[in-house]
C-alpha cells in the first residue's frame, strides 16, 4: 500500500514538475512554423537566416551586436590587403580551422568553391552581390586572391558572415548534395545535430572552434509560430530567448515581465510605398506629390510606437553607408497635397488601387496610410492578398501602388540598385524589386557603385537619393526595428544593438549566468 | 461483406484521380510562384527561372501532369519543393501526432457527450437538461484557438501543470502532460456536438412502444437505457463521430498552431503559403484517402451494431 502510494506521488510529480531550462541548453522560440531551405546562400527568411548564422563564419564578420560596415574584422581571413583600384582583393586564410563533423580542414580551396558557390546565377539567391566578381583563386593554401572587373562599394560587406558570405566546406557540399540543406556543415560555433519537422533544429557546440569551445553546448530552435503561444512559453520558463511580436504593445508588456530583457534591434526594415511612374494617374507628378505631402511620417510612428520604429530619413535606409541622413523628404502638408491635386485635375478626388499583402504588420500601415490619403482626398482602394499572391501581383505591374517593407546590406548601393535602378524595373529579364519603374538617377547609382573616392562616392548617392525623393518615385515612410526577448540569466557576451542576419549572434561567448 | 469493402476502395480511386486532377490544376492556376518564394526577394530573374526549370514549372501543364502521374502510379509522389524530401515521407512523419491528437480528442469527447447526452435525454426539461444544453451550445460556439488559449492560461501559467509547447516524446509522462490540454480543448468541443446528438437521438428512441414495453416487463431501468435505448441511437451518433473525425483530420491546425504540435494542419497551410505543388498534392491524396477510409468504417460499424444493416 505505502509503495502505490509513493508510486502515485511519484507520478504525480513527475507530472506536475515544469521542465527547468539548464544552465548549458539555450532554448530559442521563432515566430515560425517550420524550418526553410537551410543552405546559407538559399534562406532568405528571418528564421532560417538566424539560425544558419551560429553555424557558419564569413571570410570577415561584422563585429557581434553590430550591423556597420565600420565594424568589420576578421573572420575566417585573419588579414587582407586590396590594390588602391580596389578591383584585387588578397586575404591571408587562418589556419587550422576545422569543419564541422570532420570534414577537414577549412582553406583556400573552400573559399573559391563557397564564392562561386554563391555567385553561381542558377543556384544562389545572392548570385547579384558576385556580379562584378570576374576571378577567384587559391594562390595557395592559405591565401586566397578575389579580382573584380570593377571596385564595388562596400566589397568586404559581401565576404562577411551574412548571406552569400557565409563560407560552406567543399567536401561537404559535394559529398552530400542536396542533403546540404538537411545538414548544414559550416565551420561556426555550433553544429547542427537534429531536425524534428514542425518542432525545432537541435545545434550543439562546435568544441573545436577556432575562437574557443563555446559556453552554450546546445541549443534547440523550436517553432512557435503562434506569437501569444511563445509569449506563455517564455513566461513559463521554457523558451529563454524569443522572436516578439513586432509590435509595440507587445514590447511593452514584455518588458514589465520581471527577469526579462527587451529589445528592439538593428537594422530596420523600411516600408517605402512605390509609386509607379508610368500609369495614370501617377504618371502625373503633381499626383505623386501629393502623395508625399498626404503622409504624416511623425503620426505613423507615434501610431506604430516611438520603442519600436522610427520615422524614415531616406529612400534608403538611415545609417546605411551612403544614407542621406538629411534627404529632402516632402513634409507634411496636406493644404499643398490637395492644392497639388486640382491643379491635377482631380479636384474632387481621386481613387487609386493597391494590391496588399494580408501580413499584419503591414497591413496596419497600409490602412493607417489609407486613413492619411483620404484627408486630401486620395482614395486608396485596397485589395488584401495572401502574402505569396501579393509577391507574385507585385512583380506583375498589377498594383500602381506598391508597400515594401525591406532592410538589406547596410551600403546604399545595394538598396538603390535594387528598388531604384531601371536595370531592376519588373517585367524585364533583369528584374529585381524596382516597382516604381524609376529612372532617374540611374547614372549616379552607377557611377557611385565603382567610384573609389569615398567623398566623391557619397556625394553621388546623396544625388541620387535626391533626384529619386523629388521625382517621387516612392515614398519613404518609417522603418521598423527587429523585437526580442531574453531573459537576464542570459549573457549574450557582447553588447547587442543589432544583426545583419536579423538575430541576436550567439557566440562563444554567450552563456547563463548564475 | 467483402464484396462490399472491395467495391467501395475501387469507388475511392475514382474519387482519388478527380480530387488529385482538381488540386493539380487550382494550386496551379492560383497566382504565387514557388521558385520565388523559395528564393527570396533578393534573387536575380536567372536565378528563379534557372529554379522554376529544374522544378519542371515552365512546362505546360498538361506535360506537368504527365509528369507527375505517371511518378504516382509507379509509387513516387514527387518531392517536396521547399525541403527536397519525398511528400510521402514528410506526410507520414507528421500524420501519427495528428491521428493521436483527433483520436484522443474523440475518445473524450465520446466519453463526456455520450453519458451527459444520455443524462439530459432521461431527465428532458430538467436542470440537468438545461445545463447539458446550455454547456453544449458554449462548446459549439467556442473557436478552438480561443479554448487553447483559455487552457494553456488556466493550467500551464496560472497552474504550472502542464507544458506551454505540447509536443513532448520520450516517456509516458512526457507524452501525457503534452496531449492532455490539446485533446481536452478539441475534445471539448466533439463532445458538444456529440452531446446534441445523443440527446435527440435518445429522446426519440426513449418515445418507442419497445421501451415502453421493456419497462412494463420490469426490466431494470439502467439496463433499458444502456442495453437497450442507446444501442438503437448509435446509429446517427456513429455519423456523427464518423464525419467529425473526417473533419478533425483537417480542422485541427488551430490548435496544433497554438500548442505548437507538429500536424498535418500546419503542414498543409505552410504548404499553401509556399506554394509546395508536389506537398499539396500528396497531401490531398492523404487526406482523401482518410475520409474515404473514415467512411468505410462508419459504414462497416453500422452492419455490426445494427443486424438488421445488410451491407452489399
Amino acid at each position: 500500500m505505502r509503495k502505490l502510494g509513493i508510486a502515485i506521488i511519484s507520478a504525480a510529480l513527475l507530472a506536475a514538475a515544469p521542465a527547468f531550462a539548464q544552465k548549458t541548453t539555450l532554448v530559442v522560440g521563432m515566430g515560425s512554423a517550420d524550418a526553410g531551405k537551410l543552405d546559407p546562400h538559399i534562406a532568405s527568411t528571418t528564421p532560417d537566416k538566424g539560425l544558419l548564422s551560429w553555424m557558419f563564419n564569413g571570410l570577415v564578420r561584422i563585429r557581434p551586436g553590430k550591423i556597420s560596415p565600420e565594424f568589420i574584422e576578421p573572420d575566417l581571413a585573419e588579414s587582407w590587403t586590396s590594390n588602391p583600384a580596389g578591383t584585387e582583393w588578397t586575404f591571408k586564410i587562418r589556419r587550422g580551422v576545422q569543419c564541422h563533423y570532420g570534414y577537414g580542414e577549412y582553406t583556400a580551396e573552400d573559399a573559391v568553391y563557397s564564392i562561386k558557390r554563391a555567385s553561381n546565377k542558377a543556384t544562389s539567391s545572392y548570385s547579384n552581390d558576385f556580379s562584378a566578381v570576374d576571378k577567384v583563386e587559391a594562390i595557395d593554401k592559405y591565401t586566397l586572391k578575389i579580382t573584380l572587373k570593377n571596385p564595388v562599394a562596400g566589397f568586404l560587406g559581401y565576404v562577411a558572415n551574412v548571406n552569400g558570405g557565409n563560407q560552406v566546406c567543399k567536401k561537404a557540399v559535394e559529398e552530400m548534395g542536396d542533403n546540404f540543406s538537411k545538414k548544414p556543415i559550416g565551420t561556426g560555433p555550433f553544429m547542427f545535430a537534429e531536425y524534428q519537422p514542425q518542432q525545432f533544429v537541435k545545434l550543439v557546440a562546435n568544441k573545436q572552434y577556432f575562437r574557443g569551445a563555446p559556453q552554450i553546448q546546445e541549443i534547440i530552435y523550436r517553432y512557435v509560430p503562434a506569437d501569444s503561444s511563445r509569449d506563455l512559453a517564455f513566461q513559463a520558463g521554457e523558451l529563454d530567448m524569443i522572436y516578439g511580436k513586432q509590435d509595440q504593445t507587445w514590447m511593452d508588456r514584455t518588458a514589465k515581465l520581471p527577469g526579462v530583457k527587451v529589445l528592439a534591434m538593428e537594422p530596420g526594415e523600411e516600408s517605402v510605398l512605390s509609386l509607379n511612374i508610368t500609369v495614370k494617374p501617377l504618371d502625373d507628378i503633381r499626383v505623386r506629390q501629393a502623395i508625399a505631402y498626404a503622409i504624416d511620417r511623425k503620426a505613423i510612428v507615434a501610431f506604430k510606437g516611438a520603442g519600436s520604429s522610427r520615422e524614415a530619413v531616406s529612400v534608403v535606409p538611415s545609417g546605411y553607408l551612403g544614407t542621406d541622413e538629411k534627404a529632402p523628404l516632402y513634409p507634411y502638408d496636406p493644404v499643398k497635397a490637395k492644392a497639388l491635386l486640382a491643379e491635377a485635375g482631380y479636384p474632387n478626388g481621386v481613387t487609386i488601387k493597391a494590391i496588399h499583402t494580408t501580413l499584419t504588420g503591414m497591413q496596419t500601415l497600409i490602412e493607417a496610410v489609407q486613413a492619411q490619403l483620404k484627408k486630401v482626398g486620395i482614395n486608396l482602394d485596397i485589395e488584401l492578398v495572401e502574402h505569396a499572391t501579393f509577391h507574385a501581383q507585385i512583380r506583375k505591374d498589377l498594383s500602381p501602388i506598391v508597400h515594401y517593407q525591406a532592410a538589406r546590406f547596410p551600403v546604399a548601393d545595394v538598396y538603390l540598385t535594387q528598388f531604384f535602378d531601371s536595370a531592376s524595373i519588373v517585367g524585364t529579364p533583369t528584374a529585381v524589386t524596382n516597382f516604381s519603374h524609376c529612372n532617374v538617377a540611374d547614372a549616379e547609382i552607377r557611377a557611385a557603385r565603382v567610384e573609389t573616392d569615398p567623398v566623391k562616392q557619397k556625394a553621388l548617392w546623396n544625388t541620387a537619393q535626391e533626384k529619386i525623393i523629388k521625382a517621387v518615385c516612392g515614398v519613404p515612410i518609417y522603418e521598423q526595428l527587429q523585437l526580442w526577448a531574453w531573459t537576464d540569466k542570459l549573457d549574450l557576451g557582447y553588447e547587442l544593438q543589432g544583426s545583419l542576419n536579423l538575430s541576436p549572434p550567439i557566440t562563444e561567448k554567450t552563456h547563463f549566468v548564475k | 461483406m467483402t464484396a462490399f469493402v472491395v467495391r467501395r476502395l475501387a469507388f475511392a480511386c475514382v474519387t482519388l484521380f478527380a480530387v488529385l486532377t482538381l488540386v493539380f490544376v487550382l494550386v496551379r492556376i492560383v497566382p504565387g510562384d514557388p521558385a520565388q518564394l523559395i528564393l527570396g526577394d533578393q534573387a536575380s530573374r536567372e536565378a528563379i527561372e534557372s529554379l522554376r526549370h529544374r522544378l519542371g514549372l515552365d512546362l505546360p501543364i498538361g506535360e506537368q501532369y504527365a509528369v507527375f502521374l505517371s511518378g504516382a502510379l509507379r509509387g513516387d509522389w514527387g518531392v517536396s519543393m521547399v525541403t527536397g524530401q519525398p511528400v510521402i515521407r514528410e506526410v507520414l512523419r507528421v500524420l501519427p501526432w495528428t491521428i493521436e491528437l483527433t483520436v484522443v480528442s474523440l475518445i473524450l469527447g465520446i466519453l463526456l457527450g455520450v453519458p451527459a447526452g444520455v443524462y439530459a435525454a432521461i431527465h428532458r426539461n430538467r436542470l440537468v437538461d438545461y445545463a447539458v444544453r446550455i454547456s453544449s451550445l458554449l462548446g459549439l460556439s467556442f473557436p478552438p484557438f480561443v479554448a487553447a488559449i483559455v487552457l494553456l492560461l488556466a493550467f500551464a501559467i496560472a497552474l504550472p501543470w502542464f507544458p506551454v509547447i505540447s509536443a513532448q516524446s520520450g516517456s509516458f509522462a512526457a507524452w501525457y502532460r503534452s496531449i492532455t490540454l490539446p485533446a481536452v480543448s478539441l475534445g471539448l468541443i466533439s463532445a458538444a456536438y456529440i452531446t446534441r446528438v445523443t440527446r435527440s437521438a435518445m429522446l426519440e428512441v426513449l418515445s418507442e412502444d419497445y421501451v415502453r414495453t421493456a419497462r412494463a416487463k420490469g426490466v431494470p431501468w439502467n439496463a433499458v437505457i444502456w442495453r437497450h435505448a442507446l444501442r438503437n441511437a448509435l446509429i446517427p451518433i456513429i455519423t456523427v463521430v464518423g464525419l467529425y473525425l473526417g473533419i478533425l483530420i483537417g480542422n485541427s491546425v488551430l490548435t496544433e498552431i497554438v500548442f505548437s504540435r507538429p500536424g498535418l494542419g500546419k503542414l498543409l497551410i505552410g504548404a499553401l503559403n509556399q506554394r509546395d505543388y508536389p506537398m499539396l498534392q500528396g497531401m490531398m491524396v492523404i487526406y482523401t484517402l482518410v475520409v474515404v477510409l473514415v467512411n468505410l468504417l462508419t459504414d462497416l460499424t453500422y452492419g455490426f451494431v445494427d443486424p438488421r444493416v445488410k451491407l452489399k
